[in-house]
């Protein structure tokens, strides 16, 4: 499509900072919704659409498939941490009773780098007799030399995890431009770093200095669907399957399948109608650690029965992802006066036998009022389940370590941790959040307190901390397809094959589709989650709302066009001078209107149907996201903990969540995202951690009595505030949230414990040992 | 709390592992110690097993005739043999609740009982809570829609399975947060969703459910 762009003249900007901005949007795209935009529908804490399927058990997710004749396919693992393979046999399991199909997924020389790789696989007509089969096949392993543990695995003497070159897996979940490349030395593979000024003379211009290392733990995503792909080859020629997956990316599914199995996508069907969770884990056809789709495919194959692969949670915590762990030397500088002059950040990490262990931007992109920052960070390999993205891969472990480190520089400085924060951050929302923050959780009120609690030595102590989030306006031109129909009856129908991770993305689009036609929600249906319903994003890097709601208002606003030409032919009118009013009620300026519903079946034909897609992002008002073009999201968290300083145990009793999403499109589903990342947040500051055992390379906790994750009980009060942002990125003005919501939870509450207790805890999860440990030693 | 209505994870665990006891290998010299209600309806006399054995039992108001081995979970006989999916599968053992059905009433983990150990009895599962509601759910049902108590919604099964006793201990009256915390507190959710929980909780109980 030729043509210039056009300009608009939209406000943007926040309450008491709106401007009026110039922003040039691609031919054919509508005026985007700013701040003078009074929507109906979109905004509006409108109940999601499909929530009846939830409750009363009638959505399907993967893990509850059932075919015909289908197979229960189960994978044996390695015990081991590291060993050889010296043989394998299957021949026992392929003649157990009720298999039907086996396949070794390791040979004779392979090296097994992690206990629970995948070693070989069988489908049989029951799980049991799968079980029975598995215990059949024979594999003689020769153990070498492992290390599971971050600082011995950085020893220059420690056990080489890998002995060729590691290839790189990404996905749609990791943070957009990270990543690494460098050569490795030993286990250890430096990253890219990120750099302004000179921080090494910043440090030596500091009058006031602090050093100290930071560490934080493995967690692993526990969606609470375990890793899930159902496999059925369509015809006997075996040249078109179907695929039910638990995946938050339905078309990199169908890619790898296809690729896999030598076939065109288009013959590839992926249906994920539900999925139990994700978190960043479930990205393609495959489990970080093991090959899920392959098996699963190469069963069905092998045994001409559809097969369902369920992993089990044990699986579920030693193959499928994980947060990375953490070792973070931070060095902060300063003048007398608390202006920052230096951060320095050396940041390890390990994600296992796989990469991506960075920190994130927190160090580099918040406190950006310091002149010399320099993060560098590396991989440590371990033999250990490779990490993956995890809701905002690497933030979490960087917010703690940047934001525990300040609030001991402000202790150093005497100076108000909340003021040195405002002081050197430059994003005028991210202040704004600041501001507000401070007056609704009385922050100095609180500080008093805490003071005073200390100086008379209470056993029971409260604290009130703070961190900021950083992320960006990720959302992606041209990835999602939207179609939008309109049939005689005047049913609305928007389709996309996008799917639902849990956010609701579909009761968006159907609110979007409803603001633009201006019709009611009810007479709206949305069909997403499968592949034949057009293309579209991976629910990652909280890209989904931004990439496919201006696609939605994009076809609507197309059809809309079209069922404007009709009712102009309607009414003898120009369409020009046709306006489109409430309930979708055209009229032209004599007086003269026609109904939807009459206008509708005025249609000729089966329907009017347009799709639509989104151009890339053509605004960012009013602050960029590190030197791109796209929007900074900004966040802000303060947290208040309850120490007992007998027994050691810090709750959480309060977190105020200061948040901008852009434009809010829905205020119900919005507020459970944020409420779902402070809770996992929460339990990573105060609870969760992977336990390996170093003597067999064994994680200890692989299930969900002894891996703690947040139960009611320990949920804080949730206080959620909404800064919207009109940022003039796209038709709709959507930006993410999923994953800004859960980056400053755990150091906010970090500092919380610090400011109740006098002391810092320089490790999470932040356990009663720890902080009685912390608390000894100011005594 | 009484006595009636304090099924706890330890008096739970204490009555399955009685029942699995009985159902797989022997008659029942003395009735299980006190508890919860969880008498093995076991036939005295009558030994299951190794192979499938048949079962009755009601299922959502429905008659189920169905044969399992002695070892079935009542968990895996609901999902695979009688294809009631809308009960999740998420430990297996017992830890996260996901699995959570309506025994007689009382609310129960079926990947932690025997599938012969509810014989006779009433097995009410997600898909059962909105029979004679209008529009075919109850207003619990309909609350946690309204408040947005679910998300990706694979703990919401178990969720409305505890949340629905809880409501009908407390005669429909509206529990305070702490009991309702209390109540779901053997439910795991990753999501997030408890404070939207505690909401409809709330929210139906006022509604008179
Ligand atoms: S599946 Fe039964 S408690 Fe988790
Ligand atoms: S809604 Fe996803 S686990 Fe609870």
């Amino acid at each position: 499509m030729a043509g210039a762009d056009t300009r608009h003249t939209l406000t943007l900007g926040f309450e008491g900072a709106l401007k009026k901005v110039s922003v040039a949007t691609p031919p054919g795209e509508p005026r985007p919704w700013d701040a003078d935009t009074k929507t109906q529908v979109v905004g509006e804490a409108v109940p999601r659409v499909d929530g009846h399927l939830k409750t009363s058990g009638a959505a399907k997710y993967t893990h509850d498939i059932n075919l015909p004749d289908m197979q229960h396919a189960l994978v044996l693992r390695s015990p081991h941490a590291c060993a050889v393979i010296k043989s394998i046999d299957i021949k026992a399991a392929e003649n157990a009773p009720g298999v039907s199909a086996c396949v070794a997924l390791a040979k004779a020389s392979d090296r097994v780098l992690f206990v629970g790789q995948d070693v070989a696989a069988v489908a049989a007509a029951t799980p049991e007799a799968a079980r029975e089969a598995l215990a059949r096949i024979q594999v003689e392993y020769e153990k070498q030399p492992f290390v599971v543990a971050l600082e011995k695995a950085m020893q220059d003497d420690a056990p080489l995890v890998h002995t060729t070159a590691v290839k790189e897996r990404r996905t749609e979940g990791d943070e957009p431009g990270a990543g690494g490349g460098a050569k490795a030395r030993g286990n250890i593979r430096p990253a890219p770093s990120m750099k302004k000024g000179d921080a090494k003379r910043g440090l030596r211009q500091a009058k006031v200095t602090h050093e100290a290392v930071y560490t934080t733990q493995v967690h692993t995503h526990t969606a609470l669907e375990t890793h899930s792909i159902v496999v059925r080859w369509d015809d006997a020629k075996q040249a078109r399957m179907t695929v039910w997956c638990s995946t938050q990316s339905i078309f990199s599914v169908r890619g790898e399948m296809a690729e896999m199995f030598g076939l065109k996508p288009q013959d590839v069907h992926v249906i994920t109608n539900f999925l139990g969770g994700g978190f960043g884990a479930k990205f393609g056809a495959s489990a970080p650690g093991s090959r899920l789709g392959f098996i699963a495919g190469e069963l069905a194959r092998l045994s001409k029965k559809p097969v369902s692969l369920l992993l089990d949670r044990r699986e579920e915590h030693t193959c499928t992802g994980n947060r990375p762990d953490s070792h973070q030397r931070v060095t902060l500088g300063a003048t007398e006066g608390g202006a920052l002059t230096a951060i320095h950040v050396v940041g390890h990490g390990s994600a296992g036998i796989g990469t991506g262990a960075g920190i994130g931007r927190n160090a580099f992109g918040i406190y950006t009022k310091c002149p010399n920052i320099l993060v560098e960070s590396a991989d440590v390999f371990t033999h250990a389940g490779p990490g993956t993205a995890f809701r905002a891969p690497g933030h979490p472990q960087g917010a703690f370590g940047i934001e525990s480190a300040l609030n001991e520089l402000a202790a150093k400085l005497g100076l108000d941790p909340l003021e040195l924060r405002i002081a050197h951050n430059e994003h005028p929302v991210r202040r704004r959040q600041f501001e507000l923050g401070r007056d609704a959780f009385q922050w100095a009120d609180k500080r008093r307190r805490a003071a005073d609690q200390r100086g008379r030595n209470t056993r029971m102590r409260t604290g009130v901390g703070v961190a900021a989030s950083i992320w960006g306006d990720f959302g992606r031109a041209k990835a999602a397809s939207v179609t939008v129909t309109v049939t005689p009856n005047g049913g609305v129908e928007v389709r996309n094959g996008v799917q639902d991770i849990g956010t609701g993305i579909g009761t968006v689009m159907a609110q979007v589709a409803a603001e633009v036609l201006r019709r009611p929600l009810s007479t709206v249906t949305v069909k997403i989650g499968d592949s034949e319903l057009g293309s579209s994003v991976g629910s990652g890097g909280s890209q989904t709302t931004s990439s496919v709601t201006p696609a939605v208002r994009n076809a609507a606003e197309q059809v809309k066009a079209r069922l404007i030409a009709l009712a102009a032919e309607a009414l003898e009118a120009p369409a020009a001078k046709i306006t489109w009013g409430e309930g979708g009620v055209a009229s032209a300026r004599k007086g003269k209107s026609i109904e939807f519903a009459a206008l509708c079946k005025k249609i000729k034909g089966e329907s009017i149907s347009e799709s639509a897609t989104r151009p890339q992002t053509y605004g960012s008002h009013p602050m960029k996201f590190l030197g791109s073009p796209l929007y900074q999201i900004a966040g802000v968290q303060f947290a208040e903990v309850e120490v007992d300083t007998w027994t050691g145990v810090a709750r959480a009793r309060k977190v105020l969540a200061i948040h901008d999403c852009g434009r809010v499109m829905n205020e119900l589903t919005l507020r459970s995202q944020i409420n779902g990342g402070v809770i996992l947040g929460t339990g990573y500051a105060l609870m969760e951690q992977r336990v390996m055992d170093g003597r067999s390379g064994v994680m200890l906790n692989a299930n969900l009595e002894s891996y703690k994750c947040l139960g009611a009980r320990d949920v804080p009060e949730i206080e959620v505030l909404l800064t919207e942002v009109h940022v003039g990125n796209n038709s709709t003005g959507a930006v993410g949230i999923g994953e800004p919501a859960t980056i400053p939870t755990a150091a906010a509450i970090a500092g919380a414990v610090m400011d109740a207790i006098g002391a810092p805890v320089r490790a999470l999860p932040i356990t009663p040992d720890r902080v009685l440990t912390a608390l000894g030693a100011t005594s | 709390m009484s006595k009636r209505s304090g099924i706890t994870r330890r008096g739970l665990f204490r009555g399955i592992g009685t029942a699995t006891l009985v159902a797989g290998c022997a008659t029942p010299k003395a009735p299980p110690p006190e508890g919860p209600a969880q008498t093995p309806p076991v036939t005295p006399g009558v030994t299951l097993g190794p192979g499938p054995a048949p079962l009755q039992f009601e299922l959502n108001g429905q008659a189920v005739t169905t044969e399992v081995p002695p070892s079935a979970t009542l968990l895996d006989t609901l999902r695979l043999r009688l294809d009631a999916t809308g009960t999740k599968k998420v430990c297996d053992r017992g830890s996260c609740g996901a699995c959570m059905v309506l025994v007689d009433g009382q609310p129960q983990n079926s990947c932690m009982t025997l599938a012969h150990d509810v014989a006779g009895r009433k097995v009410t599962t997600v898909e059962g809570l909105g029979a004679g509601h209008d529009g075919g759910q109850s207003p619990l049902q309909r609350a946690f829609v309204e408040r947005d108590a679910l998300q990706c919604g694979f703990c919401t099964p178990g969720m409305l399975i505890s949340c629905t006793a809880l409501l009908a201990r407390t005669g429909g009256a509206a529990p305070s947060a702490d009991a309702i915390q209390d109540a779901i507190s053997g439910n795991l959710c990753r999501c997030g969703t408890y404070p939207h929980v505690v909401a409809a909780v709330k929210s139906a109980a006022g509604g008179g459910a």
